[in-house]
């Protein structure tokens, strides 16, 4: 890893730096106790929000409302089932899925894909979801010069270093699925580039292929106890348009992650119909 | 509450009904949603197991509960009993050892595998000899 190195002496660092830091320090203070009274979001000596903290996404379970009698559980089926008069009336219609659009001469591919996702999507085979299906961190490590993201993921547990000082694109790294991140602030918000993608994950389900020349830009933006999320996929080879997830709102909580179970498929050759259901993630 | 055998194993038969199921969610993102439940599982095709639990694999994306379960003539078969994700059995407070429980008996009722295959079923609910219980699905999922 490359560090970029000061060109001042060890003592002209010394005294510059306690110059620089009655400053600072008191330029932080003044940013602090105006932002913080404001706005009740924590930030750091440089005034940029403070996004460090386990944060609860519903990793796509919030529909799961544990109902606990006694020692027992009961975790999905807890309602009745006969449904009362009021509640027979027909359910509004869900608006269309949120998925990229592709050009017309990759229509089939994609197609094809969905049609055979039990055994064509990386996910459903425990591999990493990518970006941006893996969707907003679950926790953050956040220092003056890069946050790190964790992932407590159903295929396992990932991680992603990202500077924010300003360092260009790493040139020594593989395509990967997670890619290579940098990141800057626009006011508030943590814009977070990932480039050097390889081509092995997808972008949502129902065959959302992507290309290596995937670049993602997430949008991070801290509220009080909340943590605002959007990516948005450009791939000009093959989508009409840049893509732009459903926006999700993860929630600051103290109940830590934990080292993921082993993810280890064994349904795929059980599935007797290819049948499958929607799983954007 | 003592060893019984299995009640319609009728799991020889091929079925081809298709049945439908709500998706988990279709405007979140699903860690749950990893294949069709439909497609692996019959949900008219259902039965009781009572044994005693031998194994809890805690794997994603989907738990395995292995029951052993004598038949009439005292042979033990193994089931494997397919189950929710970890992370959905932690929003639960359900740990490996919860589902172990202490060697009793359990009352588990289960969803034939569609494919045939002998002793795979998914789990509604898992009901201990002291008479808590886990329901871990719904009835007709």
């Amino acid at each position: 890893m490359h560090r970029k190195t000061s060109p001042l002496s060890l003592t002209e660092t010394r005294g510059t730096c306690g110059a620089l830091c009655v400053l600072l320090a008191a330029s932080a203070l003044s940013i602090c106790g105006v932002a913080g009274a404001a706005d009740g979001i924590p930030r750091m000596p440089d005034g940029h929000p403070d996004l460090s903290g386990t944060w609860d996404n519903g990793s796509g379970i919030d529909f799961v409302q544990p109902k606990r009698v006694g020692d027992s559980v009961c975790v999905r089926g807890c309602e009745p089932q006969a449904r009362s008069a009021s509640s027979a009336a027909p359910a509004a219609a869900s608006p269309p899925p949120n998925r990229p659009k592709y050009r017309p001469e990759f229509a089939a591919k994609v197609a094809d894909l969905s049609a055979r996702q039990v055994q064509t999507d990386p996910v459903l085979r425990c591999f990493s979801p990518g970006v941006p299906r893996i969707g907003p961190p679950d926790k953050i490590v956040q220092r003056s010069n890069e946050v790190v993201f964790l992932y407590d993921d159903v295929s396992g547990n990932f991680f992603r270093i990202v500077p924010t000082d300003g360092r260009p694109h790493r040139k020594d790294v593989d395509d990967t699925s997670l890619g290579d991140a940098v990141a800057h602030w626009e006011g508030d918000t943590l814009v977070v580039e990932s480039t050097s993608f390889n081509d092995e994950t997808w972008l949502t389900d129902d065959g959302a292929f992507h290309t290596k020349d995937l670049r993602v830009v997430e949008r991070i933006k801290r509220t009080k106890d909340a943590l605002e999320w959007t990516a948005t996929a450009y791939d000009p080879k093959v989508l009409v348009e840049p893509w732009t997830t459903t926006k999700r709102t993860a929630h600051l909580t103290d109940e830590e992650i934990v080292e993921a179970a082993p993810c280890l498929e064994r349904d795929i050759d059980h599935i007797v119909d290819g049948s499958h259901h929607t799983n954007p993630r | 509450m003592g060893d019984k055998t299995i009640v319609n194993p009728a799991i020889h038969v091929r079925w081809i009904a298709w049945i439908g199921i709500a998706a988990l969610s279709s405007t979140t993102l699903s860690v749950a949603a990893h294949h069709s439940f439909a497609g692996e599982f019959d949900s008219t095709k259902k039965a009781q197991l009572v044994g005693t639990i031998s194994q809890v694999e805690w794997i994603n994306p989907h738990t395995y509960i292995h029951i052993d379960v004598k038949d009439e003539h005292g042979a033990v078969a193994t089931w494997r009993l397919e189950s929710l994700p970890t992370a959905m059995m932690r929003k639960a407070g359900l740990t490996k050892d919860l589902l172990m429980g202490d060697g009793s008996p359990v009352t588990a009722d289960v969803i034939l595998a569609r494919d045939g295959t002998q002793n795979l079923a998914w789990v509604i609910k898992l009901a201990y000899a002291d008479g808590h219980y886990y329901q871990l699905s719904a009835p007709q999922n």
